[in-house]
């Protein structure tokens, strides 16, 4: 009898680790999935003669890097794809504020309904969303310019800071807010002192989605640049498209620098789960 | 100097059509604890927010310390309050929550440290001022919540349900902590709850409210005792209602005829025949007696309906006469069982007349 028991808890143990190793194994190739791309485009970017079967390139060298900075300018295109997105994500703040705040605090009728307005951009196919956008910046004489652009990409940023702030001003604690003033603490100083330190993580992750959001956007980019404001996503598209793959897999490795660093910055001063949690099951 | 710390003149506050405190004047003594109690809904919540200045009463005026603060806004009030939530603010440590209002008060990082400690240890949790509001169970945020309310010496504190969150065992031990602060301090202290035994054990003077009103103002024994109207009896502690008319007044003796039962009662001043009483008595005031074993004016006779074992008591539902039911609660074993016959015995002095009884 003992015997058996035991037997069966050995068969037990030996179906969990089966489990374990499977959870494993899936684990492992889905990072694979994940990873093998940008492994490719890396020893890409470094290697000279990486064709056929093998596992290496045969050469390594900085000429791509080189090219990309010289020949096709990636500096200035930086320059324009940081400074796109730094209006896209003012521009986006500014909107979001007074919109989440109303969608937080306020009680209004059809709040479901003006969410899922503001979700629209999001919803329809980027294309035909960048159609629209585009004929109307024609007219307006919007396109290639800065502000064009920006407001083309502030569509698809703007709904992401609008649900992230109306979730951070919704969590705040009116009583808390009271218990300042009753503690002393005038409006401003209650500003200051409370609100601010609350929603700042907010602001913060609000600000890091639309700033990835403009800065990794192609579509919406690609109906409304000009010769003035090529993006690092569209000059790396058309660098493929002139056939340089070596090129373009450099500018394909810069710009993925600076989602690094903002990765980085999440891991370090915000919890991940916290900005994932702002979204509350959108 | 007023002689009164906190004055309420006439004031009254609207939601819409929504009454939530009618005409309310009430007036607190310096270094007195007055507890507004009523059911849900009555308004408390109400007169403690005109009072810190989160609602502006729409007439009347409020006096803190015999200064007109009606107009005055929150933060200029000098109150100390402690919320049933306990609205500490999440991002700071419990240190910091109590540091809050003397950094507020730009007073020198030693003076605050010294005060802090002081104040840590009032409470007994000198060792947890690195704790974050979430890492504290709920007895000692209500205690950070009460440190914070005190650190800075508020002419007045304010309480609204400070227990109602914590478990029953926690809420009795705060509670004579709380009362303890508050007279240690000599601080006036105005406490909301709609908890009745609670309002008896804390307070030196009990305001009970009802749908937006002042019902009586009293000691905890004058509302338990005389109660000033049918509410109050109700709301306070279990009564036994006796509606009837005066049929004659014999000198110490009053007559009632209750339904078709007639109750001898003490004769209170301007007992005139022919007019309708509403007397009670307290469930735990009424005897009891196998039948034929008590005789007066004051006994009758009926039978138990319900009995319940209560540990400590047993609850009797009685059927007197034919309509007229009575609950009686006495202590120690179980005397009579459901449907035998008892005798009552409501004594004279017990059954009380409230007003001149319902109209
Ligand atoms: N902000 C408000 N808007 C509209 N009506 C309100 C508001 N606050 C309170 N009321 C109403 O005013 C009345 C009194 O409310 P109040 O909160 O003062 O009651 P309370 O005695 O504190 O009750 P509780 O014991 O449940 O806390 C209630 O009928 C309530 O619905
Ligand atoms: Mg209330």
């Amino acid at each position: 009898m003992m015997c058996a028991m035991t037997l069966v808890r050995q068969y037990a143990r030996s179906v969990l680790s089966a489990k374990t190793l499977l959870v494993y194994s899936f684990l492992l190739g889905f990072l694979l999935y994940m990873v093998t791309p940008f492994l490719i485009i890396f020893f890409n970017s470094f290697g000279k003669g990486w064709y056929g079967m093998r596992w290496l390139p045969q050469e390594w060298t900085l000429n791509w890097y080189q090219w990309a900075i010289e020949v096709a300018d990636i500096p200035e295109i930086m320059k324009n794809t940081l400074v796109i997105a730094g209006i896209a994500v003012v521009i986006s703040t500014l909107i979001a504020l007074p919109t989440g705040w109303a969608l937080g605090r306020r009680h209004i009728p059809g709040k479901e309904l003006l969410t899922a307005l503001i979700l629209l951009p999001r919803m329809i196919p980027a294309i035909t969303f960048a159609l629209g956008v585009a004929k109307i910046f024609y007219g307006l004489h919007l396109v290639d310019t800065f502000l064009g652009v920006a407001l083309a990409h502030v569509a698809l940023a703007a709904p992401y800071a609008i649900l992230v702030l109306s979730a951070t001003f919704e969590s705040l604690d009116e009583r808390v807010l009271e218990a300042s003033a009753v503690c002393g603490a005038s409006p401003a100083q209650g500003f200051f002192y409370v609100i601010l330190p609350l929603i700042l993580p907010g602001i913060l992750s609000s600000i890091i989605f639309t700033f990835t959001t403009s800065y990794n956007e192609f579509t919406m980019t690609l109906m409304t640049y000009g010769p003035h404001t090529v993006t690092l996503p569209v000059r790396t598209y058309l660098a493929v498209g002139e056939g340089y793959w070596e090129v373009s897999s450099a500018m394909a490795v810069i710009l993925i620098i600076p989602s690094l660093f903002i990765l980085f910055l999440i891991q370090r001063q915000l919890q991940p789960e916290k900005l994932v949690g702002g979204f509350k099951g959108v | 100097m007023s002689d009164y710390m906190i004055e309420f003149v006439n004031v009254t506050k609207r939601y819409g059509d929504i009454v939530a405190n009618e005409h309310i004047t009430l007036q607190i003594k310096r270094g007195e604890l007055m507890t507004l109690l009523g059911p849900s809904g009555c308004g408390k919540t109400t007169a403690l927010r005109c009072l810190t200045g989160h609602n502006h009463p729409d007439e009347g005026r409020i006096f803190i310390d015999g200064q007109d603060v009606t107009d005055l806004p929150t933060y200029k009030r000098n109150l100390g309050m402690v919320f049933q939530n306990f609205a500490l603010f999440p991002h700071m440590t419990a240190f910091e929550n109590v540091e809050f209002p003397l950094r507020i008060r730009g007073l020198s990082q030693s003076e605050r440290r010294e005060k802090v400690v002081e104040a840590l240890k009032l409470v007994r949790l000198e060792g947890y001022g690195s704790h974050f509001p979430r890492q504290l169970s709920g007895g000692q945020q209500q205690r950070i919540g009460l440190a914070r309310a005190l650190v800075y010496r508020p002419s007045v504190l304010l309480l609204d349900e400070p227990l109602s969150n914590l478990d029953a065992k926690l809420r009795e031990e705060m509670r004579f902590e709380i009362k303890d602060l508050q007279v240690r301090l000599g601080i006036t202290a105005v406490y909301v709850t709609h908890d009745q035994e609670e309002a008896l054990a804390l307070s030196d003077r009990v305001a009970i409210m009802n749908k937006g009103r002042i019902e009586q103002v009293g000691t905890p024994e004058e509302i338990y005792e005389r109660p000033g109207s049918q509410f109050v009896a109700d709301f306070i502690g279990l009564s036994n209602f006796l509606e009837g008319t005066v049929t004659a007044v014999e000198g110490e003796t009053t007559y009632l005829a209750v339904d078709n039962l007639s109750l001898g009662l003490a004769t209170t001043a301007g007992a005139r025949v022919g007019q309708r009483v509403l007397a009670f008595v307290r469930p735990n005031e009424v005897e009891l007696a196998a039948p034929g074993t008590m005789s007066g004016p004051e006994v009758l006779e009926g039978v138990v309906e319900k009995m319940t074992y209560l540990g400590d008591k047993v609850d009797y539902r009685l059927r007197l006469g034919d309509r007229l039911m009575l609950r009686v609660q006495s202590g120690g074993t179980v005397r009579f069982k459901a449907g035998e016959r008892v005798a009552v015995r409501l004594p004279m002095e017990r059954c009380r007349v409230i007003g001149g009884g319902k109209a």
